[in-house]
């Protein structure tokens, strides 16, 4: 992982401190995504990544690539047409669990089915925190969400299950509360030719920490690794362990790269070069 | 006659024992009375082996007590320096000038090397009449077969013991494995004329100097949004909140530069970069 002062290159520093609240793990995640297109080896002038509307979404804007804040849910399309246009370049999405998997549901499922050479990197934190704490589709059952003040009692969506379905050729999950395995899952999405998706487990202390009482900054991070089935499994077993109660442990999620296939790309069947 | 002692020790594998085995059929050999207890636990796996040889007209504890050893004989410096408090205020010191990191020794996390001592006989040469610090095992490789530089150890520790050739060759010959028997005694009396040496004269002494690094810890105050983030993953309690819940850089000299709060900074505010190192032990002596 490159450092903080290598990652700062390829910030806006103008435009810095960014809008994000305090303890907000979206950033986590925005620098191991620098750190990975180091890792990488891709040209900042060659790196496209386009954002929907929301929270993360806005950390497009302090990224010192080629950049286009698109409307809302919209961005996979306006994606797939910068790589249209442009094949050359390294195209990612950014976009949010709301933003992506709502308003945008219909065109990441074709992004993917058509098998565009995106990364789309989708931030989960279980909510719409820009727009003020509503439920989302990935809000678990009985979470607390401003339009869901007893609970949310929809059944939420497994976003990597959903691209896994609709065709995407990589597929993964990481957890924003470990940001080396989140670099290298980036930089092999980036690596994949075809369409790259990666569910962050992100959070978001101002809505949804505050409303479920899950602490702020720093204990939301550490909610996020007890999520981890590797982690959450074994511990549930082991009833000596004090500090954890079996009953409260959220529903855990498989981590790590879920998905990977070879498929030809949208770009060269469409006749564009490759 | 009062009973004279020696320690003799070395790691697993270095024949310590079989060492030690020679040195107590050469003093029966001599007519004395032996006594001889060793303790190699983790012998195998290159623990610490020692062995405690005692013989005179009589004896009678097989222990060599603190600060009595005639000679202590070891078969690498740090083993050396472990074994000191047993040594006499006048004995003789007999030192392999070789290097064994023991592998149960942590990596320093602030170095990232095995802090190993500086092999400098100034620092226990007040506390001894002789130093020999002498190359066995390159003398043992240079005559064919590096095992035998055990031999050539107690070539070296036979000067300062009253104990006859002949009675050190026989208990040579019954002691090494057989076919080695020439060779062992050539070690011996390689041993025998070795001379201390300075160890940077030894090659593959790995003296590499181990250096402490020193790191900067620097927080850009109108970034940072005092989330509480970093002083909860840094394992070296450096970084901590104030009673304002503002962030503090409360021990910078205790960042091992992990690099921990670098990654999960969510706002790019905290910068740790590498400072001038200083040489905490090794380099050449
Ligand atoms: S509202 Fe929530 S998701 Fe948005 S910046 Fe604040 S903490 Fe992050
Ligand atoms: S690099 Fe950061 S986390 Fe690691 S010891 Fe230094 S201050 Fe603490
Ligand atoms: S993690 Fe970053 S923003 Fe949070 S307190 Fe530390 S330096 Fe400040």
């Amino acid at each position: 992982m490159t450092t903080t002062a290598q990652v700062r290159e390829h910030l806006r520093g103008w435009a810095m401190p960014h809008v994000l609240c305090p303890g907000c793990a979206h950033g986590i995640v925005g620098r191991a995504f620098l750190s990975a297109v180091d890792d990488v080896g891709i040209d900042p002038d060659q790196m496209a990544v386009v954002a929907g509307i929301g929270c993360s979404s806005r950390l497009v804007g302090y990224l010192d690539f080629c950049t286009l804040h698109a409307t809302h849910g919209r961005a996979p399309s306006f994606a797939a047409g910068i790589k249209l246009a442009r094949p050359e370049l390294t195209v990612a999405v950014f976009s949010g669990d709301g933003d992506g998997l709502a308003i945008g549901g219909n065109h990441l499922i074709h992004a993917a089915r058509r098998n565009i050479d995106l990364t789309v990197v989708l931030f989960n934190n279980e909510i719409y925190g820009m727009t003020g704490g509503q439920a989302a589709p990935t809000t678990s059952v009985g979470a607390i969400a401003s339009t869901a003040p007893r609970g949310s009692v929809e059944s939420p969506f497994d976003a990597c299950k959903l691209m896994i379905g609709a065709g995407a050729t990589f597929v993964a999950r990481a957890a924003a509360s470990e940001p080396y395995t989140l670099a290298r899952i980036f930089a092999d999405a980036l690596d994949h030719e075809g369409l790259s998706f990666v569910e962050v487990l992100s959070d978001c202390p101002t809505y949804f920490g505050r409303y479920n009482k899950l602490g702020s900054g720093p204990e939301m991070l550490a909610a996020i690794t007890r999520s981890d089935n590797r982690i959450a499994i074994p511990l549930a077993g082991k009833r000596s362990i004090p500090t954890i109660d079996p009953p409260d442990l959220p529903p855990g999620v498989e981590l790590g790269t879920l998905h990977r296939e070879h498929r030809p790309v949208f770009t060269g069947r469409a006749g564009g070069a490759t | 006659m009062s009973a004279r002692g020696v320690v003799l020790a070395g790691v697993g594998g270095q024949g310590v024992v079989l060492a030690s085995a020679v040195l107590a059929e050469a003093a029966l050999r001599s007519d004395f009375e032996v006594k001889q207890s060793e303790v190699h636990g983790m012998a195998q796996r290159g623990g610490a082996v020692v062995s405690h040889i005692r013989y005179g007209e009589t004896v009678a504890s097989p222990v060599v007590p603190l600060a009595s050893a005639d000679v202590l004989a070891a078969f690498e410096w740090a083993e050396a320096l472990r074994w000191m408090p047993y040594l006499a205020p006048r004995g003789a010191l007999v030192v392999d000038a070789r290097r064994i990191v023991p592998p149960g020794a942590c990596k320093d996390h602030r170095t990232w090397g095995v802090p190993y001592p500086a092999m400098d006989t100034a620092t226990v040469a007040h506390r001894v009449a002789d130093v020999l610090l002498i190359d066995a095992s390159g003398i043992a490789a240079s005559l064919g077969n590096p095992k035998t530089a055990n031999s050539v150890v107690m070539g070296a520790v036979s000067r300062f013991l009253d104990i006859d050739d002949v009675a050190w060759e026989k208990a040579i010959t019954r002691f090494v494995p057989p076919g080695t028997e020439e060779l062992n005694i050539a070690a011996f009396h390689a041993g025998q004329e070795a001379g201390s040496v300075r160890p940077e004269a030894i090659p593959d002494l790995g003296l590499d100097p181990i250096q402490q690094r020193s790191y900067r810890i620097e927080v850009d105050h109108s970034w940072c949004k005092d989330c509480g983030i970093c002083p909860t993953v840094c394992p070296e309690f450096c970084l901590a909140m104030d009673h304002a819940h503002r962030l503090v850089v409360v021990d910078e000299a205790a960042c091992i530069g992990c690099r921990l709060c670098e990654a999960l900074c969510p706002d790019f505010a905290i910068r740790i970069s590498v400072g001038d190192p200083a040489v905490v032990s090794g380099g050449a002596p």
